[in-house]
């Protein structure tokens, strides 16, 4: 296997590694779910100023001064994920893959992948849609704008199911699989994240204290959590992509075929 | 990963490749009698002339029957998108993770279209309604019908890569098909951001996110059903002429 050419520029050992490199869909997932999760951040932290989230007990007057408020942030925020939310199917075909590479019947890998994919509607595109929305006219009647950001934060926190099953379909899967993909202890991670998903359903029924959407349970400990376990399985399906030797059995501990020393840019 | 060389593999392929054409028939139908398109209602338009508009008597069948008939055929669109997923589980790669790729866009996107094909019909349904309701679902309507453009990028997007990667002497799809289908992404990209604004090229009514989004879909939709057909044809009689 070809080394990129050391004296070659970034753009040198890239057009090498598209030409060469055997695992170059591996690392394109990969890396599309690492521009994806910043962007979210940048996104929904930094810009539409969704999380953390408002107040869930305001006065409409209040959450339309908030819209009027966040507009700018509100319209091109979302306009960047209406963008590149497609980038979203690549985190889960990287995921979906990481259980066709395990011993386990393919099951696992399409229903998460099925899962995943229900989940981009009401998980977030819906919210977004809404705010977009409460943010397009600053003159709506209050009671209007102010339902729309319920409908948007409830949504948003409150979609719930696909992600406790799809976490579960990705622990089992582990669990069971022999091909050791993952280590054991990252099976049990997911029970953590799987339990934020039960932990927010509170946010249901309380407007103010811990369990409110902005709660520092159903918000921080639970953002928290998601955190942790997003940076950990990224950093998981990079060694799983940097160990697989693009067969089947037991995935090798060491790096398989080379690709992955002229890789680091 | 397995290809798929048997011919019972392929069987009904060919079916459903002949329902496209009236797939497409549809949407273009729809297009055209659905009275908010010609011209694209603004954004600018007021509550009681959002209103006015629903309850315009000429216009009441002609929104309701346009959009019934979408909401029937429109998510057909997936049985094209489906067979292009076939298309690149025939390609050369070393990972299903590119045909995952596209069976999510392929989900996800057309639900989209079907949503605001809801929010048109409840704007439509009770028209006597306070008229800020009505412009609720109407501005719900046009935003998921104009802003998601995700998925459809993706499915441009996903397909040419696939394109590029299937690195075979007698590739799947020419590799114009790949550069078409990153075009038709430039194009549609704009109307991600038709929110920002009411007026002017970006809004929902402009030329960037209405007239050039749209020509581009219609555009991507006969030109896949054409390249698809000519492979799907294709393989189904070299399957018979080996056999």
């Amino acid at each position: 296997m070809s080394r990129a050419p050391r004296d070659g520029g970034l753009a040198a050992r890239l057009r090498e590694q598209w030409r060469q490199n055997p695992k170059l869909e591996l690392w394109l997932a990969w890396w599309t779910m690492v521009v994806f999760y910043q962007i979210f951040g940048i996104v929904f932290v930094l810009m539409t100023r969704v999380m953390p989230p408002p107040k869930p007990w305001w006065e409409p007057e209040r959450v339309a001064q908030w819209f009027a408020d966040t507009h700018d942030g509100l319209v091109w925020g979302f306009g960047i994920i209406f963008l590149i939310s497609f980038m979203a199917p690549a985190c889960n075909a990287l995921i979906g893959y990481s259980m066709r590479r395990m011993s386990v019947s393919p099951v696992f890998a399409y229903s998460y992948i099925a899962i995943y994919s229900v989940s981009a509607f009401p998980g977030m595109l819906l919210a977004a849609l809404l705010l977009c929305a409460g943010a397009l006219r600053p003159d709506r009647d209050p009671q209007i704008i102010s339902w729309l950001y319920d409908a948007a934060f409830m949504t948003f926190v409150g979609t719930m199911g696909l992600f406790l099953v799809g976490t579960a379909v990705w622990m089992v899967a582990i669990l069971l699989d022999k091909n050791r993909v993952f280590p054991l202890w990252f099976g049990y991670l997911n029970i953590c994240n799987l339990l934020t998903e039960v932990v927010v359903a509170p946010a249901w029924i309380f407007k103010a204290g811990p369990f409110a959407w902005n709660g520092v349970i159903t918000f921080w400990i639970d953002t928290l959590v998601f955190a942790v376990y997003t940076a950990v399985f990224i950093a998981l399906l990079r060694r799983m992509t940097v160990r697989d030797d693009l067969r089947e059995g037991p995935l090798p501990e060491t790096p398989q075929l080379a690709t992955t020393a002229s890789l680091r840019f | 990963m397995e290809r798929h060389t048997d011919m019972r593999s392929l069987d009904g392929e060919r079916a459903l490749f002949w329902s496209l054409p009236a797939l497409i028939l549809s949407w273009v139908l729809v297009f055209l009698f659905f009275p908010g398109f010609f011209p694209p209602l603004p954004p600018t338009m007021s509550a009681d002339e959002v209103a006015a508009f629903y309850r315009d008597p000429a216009n009441q069948p002609l929104i309701r029957y346009s959009l019934i008939v979408f909401n029937w055929f429109g998510i057909g669109v997936i049985v094209l998108l489906t067979l292009l997923v076939m298309q690149i589980r025939r390609m050369a790669h070393r990972t299903p993770i590119l045909a995952y790729c596209y069976l999510g866009c392929a989900t996800a996107g057309p639900v989209l279209f079907f949503v605001a094909d809801l929010f048109w019909l409840l704007a439509a349904f009770r028209p006597e309604r306070d008229p800020q309701l009505t412009l609720l679902f109407h501005d719900l309507a046009w935003i998921t019908f104009t802003s998601p453009v995700c998925f459809l990028i993706g499915q441009c997007v996903f397909l040419a890569l696939a394109i590029f990667l299937d690195r075979q002497p007698q590739p799947v799809f020419p590799r114009w098909v790949a550069h078409f289908n990153l075009a038709v992404a430039v194009a549609i990209a704009p109307a991600a951001f038709s929110v920002t604004t009411l007026e002017g090229p970006l809004a929902w009514d402009g030329a960037l996110s209405f007239w050039l989004r749209n020509a581009a879909i219609g555009l991507w939709l006969v030109v896949m059903t054409l390249v698809l057909g000519r492979n799907v044809l294709r393989e189904r009689s070299a399957m018979e002429a080996a056999a």
